[in-house]
């Protein structure tokens, strides 16, 4: 050919050596080594933000799973419990807990007594003290429950009082005490004297799990019963109406619907609903489901309801990205041997998408899980005491949820609070671990290569 | 014209199978296939040729109308297949998609076992009443597929675990397992192989006797190979058609002169 003959002229190079990097070269390594550098920090710093967390979450929050508590052997007196004797349950009930707490009260005195320990001057009402107000309810209610117990002495914990709690978690101290109304520096000295003789005990605070909220008097009482229940039935309405509609909602959009004007307005629609913020899902909520609808507040079902609106434009997204991403060739091979649209859809290209889907809606969910702003539009905040019915009467029945009673703690007086606020961000953070770890599982169980 | 007389021949020679008149292909605006009439041969391969973009894969995918799928395609005119229009209002294409299988260009088993990918068709289908009569059919299938063999031991074992030209096989055996009429094959062999290629080719051959092939091609070798037609497509027209021997050795238009001795392409 004649083009040999045409000369490129051969680039001018500095140096002959390939053992000598020029000047270009250098600088584009040192860019690069730069770039390098940048990443590197980027990574310390976020990693350092993450542990700084963690500590601060847990050293706060892991004295909640562990509670004082005091053993004693109680006389229940039928002189004060049942005083005509005939053990009627209706008028068992009359007796409050001021009647039981007077019982336990005088119990306990006389266990100190019995332990020969010098009270150095501390009156019978100080050493009484020491017991949490809400010990005499839960005696009350293992009384009803069992009214025979009337007249027997039973051995008996007690909760001990959020102060005396609050000293073996370093809290309180004997100086902060001599400063404080609520307890004296006798009453820790005494409680010192009772942890030596084995009456006065700290073990695993399982009420913290499965007991309802407390009042503001009383940290060492509440847990988050109420709250898990709720929030669980929460996401049982979450996922019952989510994932059907989302998934279907996707699989019509990706797969039949035409794409025109109307189709391109619903897809930019969705997106944007995604970002919208949360508490606005709150208020339309209240709007509808409440003031319209006419469903009581505090209830699960409108938590439901409202989660799952914010969560299904979060699930639309990655399910219609999961089924894009099923190459075309397999939706060809289905139709090419006579299958048709719906059953290439459901026998080859559903399958494939499975593991996308399944993580998208299990991160959805845990969204939903940790959503706090749109609960408190529609009364989830409220204090709630009684647990709610079983399913699935109990979506109508008042009730808390995690996130929110997060939230509701961090606002009380007592310190107590702070470290069951971040004990509960625990709870939250095992709830959220285990959804993404069995997204994780499901994964690489459905995930299948072509 | 000329096309028209060899067309009346075709006609002559052996059953016609399927009868395309006056077809016309439009993506949106552009005009894709103009005014195509063509003949195919029960009992025989027939071979696609031309160079990349002239619509020898669009028309092919007319066949079994597989061009449903692509919203902004349009088709005119009638193919008819044993004298009926695919195309008239009251055929369902996953009928005739029963009756016109198809082999992609890549091969694209399923991402499941052998066996049902080879299976599959039947059971949509209704094929088959009982399990063994199912278990017949995909031995049979893998047999005239050549893949019987390689295969039998391990029917349980992903499809997608096969070299490429044993996929290739699996996508012709479940392509066959239907029992279809027409065999489309939209240039079976441009993923594999030499090896691989002489195994699909030798196979077209054999399945000549029962099906009417129909295969896309680049290789003007492999159409002289295995077709008995020739239909040579050019910018969307059909240029030429006609005996592979005489459209290779003597060819009428000076386009399918150019293309085969490669000149335009």
């Amino acid at each position: 050919m004649t083009d040999a003959t045409v000369s490129i002229p051969r680039p001018a190079r500095q140096g002959s050596s390939l053992f000598k990097p020029d000047g270009r070269v250098k600088r584009r390594n040192s860019a690069e080594t730069r770039f390098r550098a940048y990443g590197m920090t980027a990574i310390v710093i976020a990693l350092m933000a993450l542990v700084w967390l963690l500590y601060s979450i847990f050293s706060a929050g892991l004295p909640a799973f562990r509670q004082t508590f005091v053993t004693m052997p109680v006389m229940l007196d039928p002189a004060v419990l049942d005083k005509n004797g005939n053990r009627d349950p209706a008028e068992l009930v009359k007796v409050t807990t001021v009647g039981y707490s007077k019982v336990l009260d005088a119990s306990f005195v006389a266990a100190v007594e019995a332990a020969g320990i010098d009270t150095g001057g501390l009156t019978p009402k100080d050493i009484a003290g020491l017991l949490s107000e809400e010990s005499a309810a839960t005696l009350r209610g293992r009384v009803l429950a069992d009214p025979a117990l009337i007249g027997q002495t039973i051995e008996f914990t007690a909760l001990a009082g959020g102060r005396i709690d609050g000293y073996y978690k370093g809290r309180v101290t004997m100086g902060s005490a001599t400063l404080d109304s609520n307890v004296k520096p006798e009453q820790l000295m005494l409680a010192d004297a009772l942890r030596e003789r084995g009456i006065l005990t700290q073990s695993f605070n399982m009420g913290f799990l499965t007991m309802p909220d407390a009042s503001d008097k009383r940290p060492e009482a509440a847990g988050l019963g109420v709250a898990i229940v709720g929030s669980f039935y929460m996401m049982i309405v979450v996922l019952v109406l989510s994932l059907p509609i989302g998934v279907a909602a996707s699989i019509y959009l990706e797969e039949f619907a035409p794409k025109n004007r109307l189709t391109d307005i619903i897809e930019v629609n969705i997106a944007n609903l995604a970002a919208v913020p949360s508490i606005v899902y709150g208020i339309l909520g209240l709007a509808v489901f409440i003031n319209i609808g006419g469903l009581p507040q505090s209830a699960p079902i409108v938590g439901g309801l409202v989660l799952t609106l914010m969560t299904l434009p979060r699930i639309i997204i990655p399910t219609r990205a999961a089924l894009n991403a099923v190459p075309p060739s397999i939706r060809d091979a289905a139709l090419g041997v006579g299958a048709s649209k719906l059953q290439s859809v459901f026998h080859h290209v559903l399958p494939l998408a499975m593991p996308g889907i399944l993580t998208g809606m299990i991160i959805g969910l845990a969204q939903a899980l940790g959503e706090t702003a749109p609960l408190l539009l529609i009364g989830m905040v409220a204090f709630v005491r009684d647990f709610p019915d079983a399913l699935p009467g109990g979506l109508f029945d008042p009730a808390a949820a995690l996130p929110v009673q997060v939230y509701n703690w961090t606002q009380r007086g007592d310190p107590g609070f702070v470290e069951r606020a971040s004990g509960a961000i625990i709870v939250l953070l095992a709830f959220l671990l285990i959804m993404n770890a069995v997204a994780i599982y499901l994964r690489r169980k459905f995930e299948r290569r072509w | 014209m000329d096309d028209m007389r060899l067309a009346e021949k075709a006609v002559n020679a052996a059953e016609t199978k399927i009868a395309a008149r006056n077809v016309q292909v439009y993506y949106g605006d552009s005009h894709a296939i103009k005014d195509v009439d063509i003949d195919i041969a029960d009992r025989t391969v027939t071979a696609f040729i031309g160079p990349s973009g002239c619509g020898k894969s669009t028309f092919l995918r007319c066949l079994n109308r597989m061009n449903d799928t692509i919203p902004i395609c349009r088709v005119e005119g009638d193919i008819l297949l044993d004298g009926e229009d695919i195309y008239d209002k009251r055929v369902d294409p996953v009928q005739l998609r029963a009756r016109i299988g198809m082999v992609f260009q890549k091969p694209n088993p399923f991402p499941k076992s052998i066996y049902e990918n080879v299976a599959y068709g039947p059971k949509i289908h209704g094929l088959a009443r009982n399990k063994a009569e199912l278990d017949g059919i995909v031995e049979s299938s893998l047999r005239k597929a050549a893949l019987w063999n390689e295969a039998k031991d391990r029917l349980s074992e992903p499809g997608t675990g096969l070299s490429g030209g044993q996929q290739q096989r699996l996508c012709i055996a479940r392509a066959i397992a239907t029992s279809p009429e027409v065999l489309l094959m939209d240039e079976p062999c441009s993923a594999l192989d030499p090896i691989a290629t002489a195994q699909v080719e030798e196979l077209i051959d054999e399945l000549r006797g029962q099906f009417s092939v129909v295969i896309v091609t680049h290789s003007m070798q492999q159409a002289a190979r295995v077709s008995q037609r020739t239909a040579f497509f050019h910018l969307g027209n059909l240029v030429e058609f006609g005996e592979t021997g005489q459209i290779f050795t003597n060819p009428r238009d000076p386009r399918t002169e150019s293309y085969i001795t490669g000149r335009i392409g």
